[in-house]
């Protein structure tokens, strides 16, 4: 099963669009509740990490018996220091961003907790490509 | 899929039935089909929440209570358990203690109101509040329909749902206990339990949870308050003002929507409509809503106010129960503490008040197998995408996509859409007989006979 959904940069209201699609879907397999949750947040930060600092992204999501991986490529600024961002409570998020209650420096953490593998390629200037995996 | 039996009080009359849609189109969770001209409820979705039965221009849809007469025969103690909002239901010239004593000429040797329990639960709040354990937001368990809504569209946050009993069920332990040392034999107490909804008959007789319900009789609201409307034009005006309120004031208004969220220590919202109440559940589950600890929710707006089974009119309704509240209030002021009866027997509602973990259902689960699931998945995904997608439901179903569900779930075929009729029957795959007949089959014999084609002739 392949979905496949275009995330706009700076987009705050339909943030979330993309991740509760994923999770409606998720539903209707039989996957245990907590999993879909632990999806669902992490798809969601995922997707909230693109509207705030990128320009646009895609979300490719690919659901077999096994598992689903995910993979988010976006265009933006990429990440000049992977390593930091990846600290709880990092975040270069504008306080603008930060005004709306994003920006906490957690989307990332966060996002490796629910997920089984995750893995984060970005080139400054250019983009960002984050791709996850969480086993069944 | 297990194929779980499911108990519901809402239930269609096919007699009665015209097959005019109207439920299918405000059905929440899609539970309803129509089916051979009468609409047919999947008992995996349906969650009682009764906006069916509300909709219903002939009343073919209807709530399956327990019988009254019959059972006021049954029992030889009967105690009537009544909410709040049954008071609520009557014009304010009308006092508590008279409602109550045309509900005791009615065959009753007590009355007890059921927010007495709601005190209770007010103590069992603060201790839940401060264990970091359970998990966040805790989700109230007071309305049975948000927690058979959870249960089927939202299973990954059943694990929120408080494990406590509903007022009614606290309410009825309490009457059983203190008149289990009266010389009558237990069996013949009856406590009847008055529902202003058809979640809570269900709730009642099959409640998440537990075993089984300590209520013996579940009744409309409805029937009691045409029952009690005869005869208390008859009933004196008992001077109850000096009397001591026997809970505290706003425990009154525990079942409308607002003050239950008041009780739980932090964050916390108040929901009331069943719409509303799933558009927040969508973004709790999908991780938009975090740092809430409480969540009090309602399907009907106005909460109990709005009830299907409450005759009168919710807003007034709640300025009743308001105004009784304040009444109650300066009552207080003037007078001593508080003295509620169940109160005296906290350790045994203590030792009686949680229920099992609640579980998911199975309404939205397409197959047992996540495989076998997905391939169901991308069939109604091709399916969908060949039907016209506004949802016009004229095969039966209340969008393009539960036709799609049912096509894969082997319940209906393509030729159901009008619209891929008319492609068929251009493409000479379908006759124009066929296309009758799978009409008929959706819409029911004789569907098609109001129209009278003259061919082409005015009619005389």
């Amino acid at each position: 099963m392949h979905l496949q959904f275009e995330i706009e940069g700076g987009d705050f209201s339909a943030a979330g669009e993309a991740s509760s699609e994923v999770k409606k879907t998720l539903k209707q397999l039989n996957i245990p509740p907590v999993l879909v949750r632990r999806i669902a947040v992490a798809l969601y930060e995922a997707e909230v990490n693109v509207v705030a600092h990128a320009y646009r992204g895609v979300m490719e999501v690919d659901i077999s018996g096994g598992g689903i991986y995910v993979k988010l490529k976006d265009k933006g600024p990429g990440i000049e220091n992977i390593d930091r961002a990846m600290e709880e409570g990092f975040s270069t998020a504008s306080d603008k961003v930060r005004e709306m209650g994003f920006g906490a420096g957690m989307g990332l953490p966060n996002i490796k907790k629910n997920c089984d593998e995750m893995k984060l390629t970005s080139t400054p200037g250019v983009g960002t490509t984050l791709e996850l995996t969480i086993n069944f | 899929m297990t194929g779980q039996h499911y108990v519901h009080a809402i239930q269609i009359n096919t007699e009665k039935c015209i097959g005019c849609s109207h439920c299918m189109q405000v059905c929440s969770t899609q539970a309803i089909r129509i089916v051979e001209g009468h609409a047919r409820i999947m008992p995996e979705r349906c969650v009682d929440c009764g906006e069916c039965y509300s909709v219903c221009p002939v009343a073919a849809v209807y709530v399956k209570d327990d019988e009254l007469e019959l059972n006021l025969q049954k029992f030889i103690y009967k105690i009537a358990l009544v909410p709040a909002v049954f008071f609520g239901q009557f014009p304010t010239q009308y006092s508590v203690s008279q409602i109550s004593s045309a509900i005791r000429k009615l065959g009753f040797n007590a009355v007890f109101e059921v927010e007495h329990a709601v005190d209770f639960i007010k103590e069992q709040y603060v201790e839940i509040a401060e264990d970091a354990e359970i998990a966040r937001p805790v989700i109230s368990s007071f309305c049975p329909s948000v927690v058979r809504l959870i249960q089927v569209m939202f299973p990954s946050l059943t694990e929120n749902i408080l494990r406590l009993k509903a007022p009614h069920d606290l309410a009825a332990i309490y009457l059983r206990h203190i008149n289990s040392n009266s010389n009558i034999n237990p069996e013949e107490i009856g406590v009847f339990y008055f529902t202003p909804c058809a979640s809570k008959i269900v709730a009642a007789k099959a409640p998440e949870g537990e075993d089984d319900s300590p209520t013996d009789v579940v009744v409309s609201m409805k029937l009691l308050y045409n029952k009690v409307y005869r005869i208390i034009k008859d009933i004196p005006l008992s001077d109850d003002l000096k009397r001591n309120s026997t809970m505290e004031p706003d425990s009154i208004k525990w079942a409308l929507s607002g003050t239950e969220r008041e009780y739980f220590k932090g964050r916390s919202l108040a929901i009331d409509g069943v719409e509303n109440v799933i558009k927040f559940l969508e973004k709790l589950e999908s991780g938009h809503i975090t740092d809430i600890d409480f969540l009090e929710l309602r399907v009907c707006d106005q909460g109990c106010a709005g009830g299907i089974l409450c005759p009168g009119n919710r807003f007034l309704t709640v300025e009743r129960i308001g105004e009784r509240v304040k009444k109650l209030q300066n009552r207080l002021v003037e007078n001593k503490e508080v003295v509620n009866p169940l109160m005296n027997h906290r350790e045994l509602l203590e030792k009686g008040c949680k229920t099992e973990a609640i579980k998911p259902r199975e309404g939205l689960l397409l197959d047992d197998n996540v495989e076998i699931a997905l391939q169901k998945m991308k069939k109604i995904k091709a399916l969908n995408s060949y039907l016209p997608g506004f949802d016009c439901g004229a095969c039966g179903a209340p969008t393009c996509k539960n036709l799609a569900e049912d096509i894969v779930k082997g319940k209906a075929n393509m030729s159901y859409c009008v619209f891929v009729q008319r492609v068929m029957e251009k493409n000479y795959k379908l006759s124009p007989e066929q296309a009758f007949q799978t009409i008929e089959k959706i819409w029911g014999k004789d569907r098609l006979n109001k129209y009278k084609d003259n061919h082409g002739e005015k009619e005389s």
